[in-house]
């Protein structure tokens, strides 16, 4: 018997999730999403920012270059894929 | 230098504390990943060594990087912020330096169990009953200190980063029981078929509800941070928060499309792999609109970029695992090196890299010191980016050669010799992330113990 198991875990997982929901909209955690925003920016005293370099736009580009190639192989992958299934589909 | 006004932060210990449990397992654990890689060039390299064997070294170094190095780099930065983000102190930093201390002997009496031979033979589920109790008192600890310190809060509102570390925490303690059968000591494991379904159930929400919510939580604290602009949304990043625990839970399965587990589970999983979509992209379109027009800005701090690339790499491992769980594509890359390329560019490349992006941001503040070398830690990202991006091109690749050679019913041993010189290039990538998780060990010490540059 392995079921019960599940099906406790399952229904203490719903109900404790349904119950935190809950705290969460009667402690008002939904509202105020405005200051939310800015919660993690509290306390810092205006700082000088990191200054850029051009090292650091390359470093960007070099980023969005892996980006591509991995966008373009998986288009490449999908369309193989498909391609390969249909054809052994008939 | 960031000069705070807010709440004085002590110096954190039990941050401290983390970070070096993760700087040393990361250095271990890809020692151990290169020795599994040299038996897969040659497998008798290291044979009769019994405790090197491949079959032990190979979940050692998985249960490393999983609970050695990511896991605890993510709570570093969780014993950071929370309390940040709270605006009060961390409940008991002394809870924390004894927490990491048990944490690491947890990790040692594991490595040293499994290279012995005990094993309960489950992937990600391996460490014995023992282990296991331990693992899941130290998530306990962690319990305790995150949810007292977010008790204390003067803060009413909760960050999303906090929800996510919280969820993460909660959640992977009790699947982790679940997932482990601790009711059944001796064995581990379900009986049949429902083992399996149970065992990938829990395998899942290793990299869903605890990997990712907590890198979750530390991209969404450092990306503003970094950036000094608000979050784009946080609103959005609560129904961001909720949709991942709704999606995720269900689609453990998605490992087990090859396997006769009933229909529907199958179908649930997959439509539930597909509809992650959704909680990724949220969490993505938040994250970039906050970075908009500060990429630049991003590049040049050590800590934003580590982030910032797990972010994009996130992208990447999300949809290609929403592809690898349909069924077409599974025919081909299952049960070959795609699935470790994927997994690598999981854990590593998206999870790995947001634990260093996240330490390296806490490190000057939680030690009051300053980053020991900018130079090497800038050195460590280009090592890991590049490792991470040539181990996913590599393993791409061996997988789809293996993939296409079963489907059109080629025997395994004569796929060897096509893929061999691949599993050389893996060892060679693999020395650049070596020597990355070497070097940030050393920067990680010299911060905290040998610091030049810290005041007096
Ligand atoms: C949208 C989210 C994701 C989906 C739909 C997904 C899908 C999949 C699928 C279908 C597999 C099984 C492949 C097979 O055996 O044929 C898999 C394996 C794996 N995934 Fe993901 N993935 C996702 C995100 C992630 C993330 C974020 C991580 C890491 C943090 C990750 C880590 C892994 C690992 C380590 C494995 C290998 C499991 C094994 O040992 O067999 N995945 N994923
Ligand atoms: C020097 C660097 C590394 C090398 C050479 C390496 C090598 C390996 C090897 C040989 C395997 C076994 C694959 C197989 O059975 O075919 C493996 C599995 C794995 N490695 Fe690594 N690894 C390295 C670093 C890392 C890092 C840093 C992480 C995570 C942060 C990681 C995460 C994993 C995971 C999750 C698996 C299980 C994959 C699966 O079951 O599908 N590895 N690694």
């Amino acid at each position: 018997m392995y079921f019960p198991y599940f099906i406790a875990y399952m229904t203490a997982g719903f109900i404790i999730s349904i119950l935190v929901f809950l705290w969460a909209l009667k402690t008002g955690q939904f509202k105020d999403q405005q200051r939310a925003r800015f919660l993690p920016l509290y306390g810092d005293v205006e700082s000088e920012p990191a200054r850029t370099s051009r090292l650091n736009r390359i470093g960007a580009y070099v980023l969005f270059g892996i980006v591509c190639s991995g966008l373009l192989a998986s288009a490449v992958f999908v369309l193989f894929v498909l391609i390969k299934s249909s054809a052994m589909n008939g | 230098m960031e000069i705070d006004t807010g709440m004085e932060q002590e110096i954190n210990k039990a941050a401290i504390a983390f970070s070096l449990t993760s700087a040393l397992w990361f250095a271990l654990a890809t020692s151990m990943g290169m020795v599994a890689a040299g038996y897969l060039i040659a497998p008798d390299f290291m044979a009769n060594i019994g405790w090197l064997q491949f079959g032990r070294i190979r979940p050692i170094h998985v249960n490393l990087v999983l609970f050695g190095f990511v896991t605890p780099g993510l709570l570093a930065a969780a014993f950071y912020y929370v309390p940040k983000l709270g605006r009060t102190q961390l409940f008991s930093q002394k809870l924390g330096v004894y927490n990491a201390i048990l944490w690491n002997i947890t990790i040692a009496i594991g490595v040293v169990t499994l290279s012995a031979g005990y094993t309960q033979g489950r992937e990600y589920a391996e460490l014995i009953w023992p282990v296991d109790m331990l693992i899941v008192i130290n998530f306990a600890l962690v319990i305790v200190n995150l949810v007292m310190t977010v008790r204390s809060r003067k803060e009413p509102i909760l960050y999303v980063s906090i929800w996510y570390a919280l969820a993460a925490v909660v959640l992977t303690a009790t699947t982790y029981c679940l997932g482990n059968v601790i009711w059944k000591p001796s064995s581990g494991a379900l009986v049949g078929i429902q083992d399996a379904i149970l065992l990938w159930f829990y395998g899942h929400n290793i990299f869903g509800l605890l990997l990712t919510p907590l890198s979750l939580g530390v991209a969404y604290y450092v990306i503003p941070k970094v950036t000094r602009n608000p979050l784009y949304s946080h609103s959005l990043s609560l129904v961001g928060f909720w949709g991942l625990l709704v999606v995720y839970t269900h689609i453990g399965t998605h490992h087990l499309l090859q396997v006769p587990v009933p229909t529907w589970l199958k179908v649930i999983s997959i439509v539930d792999s597909v509809a992650m979509v959704i909680p990724v992209m949220v969490f993505l379109i938040n994250i970039w609109y906050t970075v908009k027009g500060k990429v630049g800005e991003i590049h040049a701090d050590v800590a934003g970029k580590f982030v910032f690339a797990g972010t994009i790499f996130y992208f990447f491992v999300n949809i290609q695992g929403s592809m690898m769980a349909l069924p077409q594509v599974q025919r081909v890359t299952h049960f070959n090196n795609w699935v470790v390329g994927h997994a690598h560019l999981g854990v590593l490349a998206f999870a790995g890299m947001t634990a260093l992006g996240g330490m390296y941001y806490v490190l000057p503040k939680i030690s009051g010191k300053p980053l020991y070398s900018h130079f090497l830690a800038d050195l460590q990202y280009w090592l890991v980016l590049i490792g991470s991006g040539g181990f996913t091109v590599v393993l791409t690749i061996v997988g789809l050669i293996q993939g296409n050679a079963w489907l059109n019913g080629e025997t395994v041993y004569r796929v060897l010799p096509a893929i061999q010189i691949y599993y050389v290039l893996r060892v060679a990538i693999g020395f650049l992330i070596l020597s990355g998780a070497y070097i940030g060990l050393y920067n990680i010490v010299r911060t905290i113990f040998f610091n030049p540059g810290a005041k007096a």
